[in-house]
C-alpha cells in the first residue's frame, strides 16, 4: 500500500497523476529530455531517437495486447503503413501542398490510414482470439510487406529496394538534423504516453481492460465487443502509424525488410520485458531492447579487438540475447521490469520494515 | 490440361512435405496445448544436423573413406561405360552416397530429438499451467535463440546436401500429356506420407498414443489415471523434433541449406490453423490443398505470389470457420 496518498474526492482519485511523486517524476523526465536535446552527444541522440520511435509503436502494441488482451504479432505492418504513407504522400502532393505544411498534413494522414488498416486487420479478432489471432495478425504482416515489395506498386513504394524519404518541414523550419528530430520524437513520445495514461481513465479504456480480463463477462455487462475490439485495434494501429511516420522522417530511406516479422517480435518483446498493460512498461522495455544489442556490440568490440573475421558472429549473438531476454523474462519475471520497479519503490516506501 | 496436371502433382508433392512439418506442430499441441511458433526453426536446426552428419563429418579427415563415398568393386564395374545423366547413373550415384545419407538421417533424428527434449525440459516444463500467452511467447523467443545459434555454429552461408533418393528424372504419360518429375521428389513425398501415416497410427493404436490423446482430453484426469503427463510432454516434443529433422533434411535437399529454412514454419503454422489445430485429417487436407493452391498460383501469377498463399488462405478460413476446417470448437467455461 502506498502511504501519503489520501484522496478526498473521486476527481482527485481519477487524475492522470494521482500523487505528487508522479508529478515529480514527470517533471524530472521532461527536464532530462530537455537536457539531452541541448547537451547530449550525437551518439546518445541517435540511440534516443531510435528508442523514441520504437517506444510509440510499443505503446501501440501495449494498447491492443497489454490492455485489451488481443495477441498481435503483426504490428510491424502498421508501422510500415505509416512510414510508406508519409513517403507516398510527400511524393504525390509535392507542389500541391506547400512544403511548410506538408508534414502537418502527412502525419495525421499516415495515422488515419494506419488506423483504417488496423480496423481491417482487427476484423478477425471478432471471431477468434488467443493464438488464432496471433497467427492472423502474423499473416497480415506477411501480406502487407509482400504487397509493398510487389513490382506492380513499385512506382509508389519503390519495391524491394525501398524509397527515399524527405525530412519534415514545419512552416519553413526543416528538421534536417538528428537533434531537431529528437525534439519532435521526444515531444510526440511524451504526448503518446500521456494520451494512453489518460485513455485508461475513460470509459473506452475501462472497456478494453474488461475485455482483457474476461471477454464474455464484458459482453454480458453491455460492452460491445465489436466496437471496442476494433477501437482498440484502431488506436494501437494509429500509434504504430505515428511511429512509422517518424521512422520515415528520421531515416533517409526506408526498406520493406525493415518492417518484417523481426520488428513485430521486437515490439512484443519490448512490451513483455517492460511489463504488459502498464503505462511505463514500454519505456523500460524499449530502453532494454535497444540498449542490449548496443552493449553487446561494444563488449564484443572490446573482446575481439575489432577483428574483422569475428564480426560475423556479432549478429547471431545479438539474436540469441534478444531471444533469451524474452524467454528469461517470461520464466522469471512475467510482469516485466515495471513490476520490479514497483517492488523496489514499495520496499523503499516501507523501509525499514517489511521488504 | 497437361500444364494443370503437372502443377497439381508438384503441388501435392510439396503439400506432403508441409503435412510432415505440420505433424510436429499438431503433435505438440495435442499433448501440451502449446502451439510451437518456433517449429520451423527446430526444423532448420534439424536440417543443419543432417548437413553436419551427412556432409561435414564424412568430409572430415578422420572419417573413414567409405562414409564419404562408398565404392565397392561391383559398383565401380557397373559405372563403367554408363553415359552421363542416365537414370542408372543417378541410382549408382545415390548408392555411393547411401552410407552418409543414412548416417546423416540417423544423426539428425537423434540430435534433434535431444534438442526437443532440452527445449521441453528447460523452457516448457517450468511454464506448465501458465497462460497460453506466456507459452506462445516463449516459443517466439526460441525463434531468435535457434536462428542465432544456428548462425553461430554453422555460419549463415548457404550450402547443399545430398538428396535422400536417386534424383533421376521420371517421365510418364497421363491423360495424353507427358508429366515430368524428379525421382527424389517422389521419394520425398512417399517418405513424408509414410511418416505422417505412422504417427497418426501410433496416436490411434499404441499405448503411448492413447496417453497422448488422454492428455489432450484432460490433463488432470489423465494424471490421476496414472498417465505420467510430463513424460507425455517430453515424448511429444521429441517426436515433433525427430519428424522435424527428417522434414528439415528433405527441405534442405530441395532448397539448399540456410537459416532462412525456418520461415517455412510460419506458412505451415498457417496451414495447421487452417486445418484445425487438433485434427490430423484436417491438417493433412489443408496441407495438400495449400500445396496445390501454391503450385496453381505459381503457374498463373508467378513465383513470388505463391509465398503468401498460405497466409491469405488461413485468413479466409479463420474468418469463415474460426476453428479451422476440422478443428474442435473450444468450449469455454465462464
Amino acid at each position: 500500500m502506498i502511504t501519503g496518498n489520501l484522496k478526498a474526492s473521486y476527481a482527485a482519485d481519477e487524475r492522470v497523476f494521482d500523487n505528487r511523486n508522479k508529478w515529480a517524476f514527470f517533471a524530472a523526465s521532461l527536464a532530462v529530455l530537455a537536457g539531452m536535446a541541448g547537451f547530449a552527444n550525437d551518439y546518445v541522440i541517435l540511440v534516443a531517437c531510435q528508442m523514441g520511435i520504437l517506444l510509440i509503436a510499443v505503446v501501440g502494441v501495449n494498447v491492443v495486447t497489454g490492455y485489451t488482451g488481443l495477441i498481435s504479432l503483426g504490428h510491424a505492418a502498421f508501422v510500415a503503413v505509416g512510414a510508406y504513407t508519409v513517403a507516398i504522400f510527400h511524393a504525390g502532393f509535392a507542389g500541391v501542398i506547400p512544403d511548410g505544411l506538408m508534414a502537418l498534413i502527412a502525419i495525421p494522414v499516415a495515422v488515419a490510414v494506419s488506423a483504417l488498416v488496423g480496423i481491417i486487420v482487427g476484423l478477425p479478432s471478432l471471431r477468434v482470439k488467443g493464438l488464432y489471432l496471433a497467427v492472423a495478425t502474423l499473416s497480415a504482416n506477411f501480406i502487407v510487406i509482400f504487397l509493398i515489395e510487389q513490382e506492380a506498386f513499385a512506382h509508389w513504394t519503390g519495391g524491394m529496394v525501398g524509397i527515399n524519404t524527405p525530412a519534415p518541414d514545419f512552416f519553413g523550419w526543416e528538421l534536417d538534423t538528428k537533434r531537431e528530430m529528437f525534439v519532435l520524437i521526444a515531444a510526440l513520445g511524451v504526448l503518446t504516453l500521456l494520451a494512453v495514461q489518460n485513455l485508461f481513465r475513460t470509459r473506452v479504456g475501462r472497456a478494453f481492460i474488461a475485455i482483457r480480463d474476461r471477454d464474455y463477462s464484458a459482453e454480458i455487462m453491455g460492452i460491445s465487443l465489436l466496437r471496442y475490439k476494433l477501437t482498440s485495434f484502431a488506436i494501437s494501429a494509429a500509434l504504430c502509424g505515428l511511429s512509422g511516420a517518424l521512422f520515415a522522417y528520421f531515416y533517409a530511406r526506408i526498406l520493406p525488410e525493415q518492417f518484417e516479422l523481426a520488428l513485430s517480435l521486437e515490439l512484443v518483446a519490448a512490451m513483455i520485458v517492460g511489463g504488459m498493460g502498464r503505462t511505463m512498461g514500454p519505456v523500460f522495455g524499449v530502453i532494454v531492447i535497444v540498449m542490449v544489442p548496443e552493449v553487446i556490440k561494444s563488449l564484443f568490440g572490446v573482446a575481439t579487438g575489432g577483428e574483422a573475421s569475428m564480426a560475423q558472429l556479432l549478429a547471431p549473438l545479438q539474436d540469441i540475447a534478444f531471444g533469451l531476454l524474452i524467454v528469461l523474462f517470461l520464466l522469471f519475471e512475467p510482469l516485466g521490469l515495471n513490476h520490479m520497479a514497483d517492488r523496489a519503490l514499495r520496499a523503499m516506501n516501507r523501509w525499514p520494515f517489511a521488504r | 490440361m497437361g500444364q494443370f496436371l503437372q502443377f497439381a502433382i508438384n503441388g501435392l508433392m510439396s503439400g506432403a512435405i508441409y503435412a510432415l512439418i505440420a505433424v510436429g506442430i499438431v503433435s505438440v499441441f495435442k499433448a501440451t496445448k502449446v502451439v510451437n511458433f518456433a517449429h520451423g526453426y527446430v526444423i532448420m536446426v534439424g536440417a543443419y544436423f543432417y548437413y553436419t552428419f551427412a556432409v561435414l563429418i564424412p568430409g572430415a579427415e578422420w572419417a573413414p573413406a567409405w562414409l564419404a563415398s562408398w565404392q565397392p568393386g561391383w559398383l565401380m564395374e557397373m559405372r563403367e561405360g554408363l553415359p552421363m545423366f542416365s537414370p542408372m547413373g543417378a541410382v549408382l550415384d545415390w548408392v555411393q552416397n547411401l552410407p552418409r545419407i543414412l548416417f546423416g538421417l540417423a544423426g539428425a533424428v537423434l540430435a534433434n530429438a535431444a534438442l526437443g527434449l532440452l527445449i521441453e525440459r528447460t523452457l516448457m516444463r517450468p511454464l506448465m499451467g501458465q497462460s497460453v500467452f506466456a507459452m506462445i511467447m516463449i516459443t517466439v523467443g526460441l525463434i531468435s535463440i535457434l536462428a542465432g545459434a544456428a548462425q553461430l555454429v554453422w555460419t549463415a552461408d548457404a550450402d547443399f546436401v545430398p538428396h535422400i533418393a536417386p534424383n533421376a528424372p521420371v517421365r510418364f504419360e497421363m491423360f495424353g500429356t507427358t508429366i515430368f518429375l524428379f525421382g527424389a521428389d517422389i521419394v520425398n513425398m512417399i517418405v513424408a506420407l509414410l511418416i505422417f501415416g505412422a504417427i497418426v497410427a501410433m496416436v490411434r493404436f499404441t499405448k503411448s498414443g492413447v496417453a497422448i490423446r488422454a492428455t489432450a482430453e484432460d490433463q488432470s484426469t489423465a494424471y490421476s489415471m496414472g498417465i505420467s503427463v510430463p513424460k507425455v510432454f517430453s515424448r511429444a516434443w521429441m517426436l515433433a523434433a525427430a519428424t522435424g529433422a527428417i522434414a528439415g533434411a528433405i527441405l534442405a535437399t530441395r532448397n539448399g541449406i540456410s537459416p532462412s529454412l525456418g520461415l517455412f514454419g510460419f506458412s505451415v503454422l498457417a496451414i495447421v490453423l487452417m486445418g484445425g489445430l487438433d485434427s490430423y485429417v484436417g491438417v493433412f487436407i489443408a496441407a495438400l490443398a495449400v500445396g496445390v493452391l501454391e503450385a496453381m498460383t505459381q503457374w498463373q501469377l508467378g513465383g513470388d505470389w505463391a509465398e503468401i498463399v498460405p497466409y491469405v488462405a488461413v485468413l479466409v478460413v479463420i474468418l469463415i470457420r474460426p476453428h479451422g476446417l476440422f478443428g474442435q470448437k473450444e468450449v469455454e467455461r465462464i
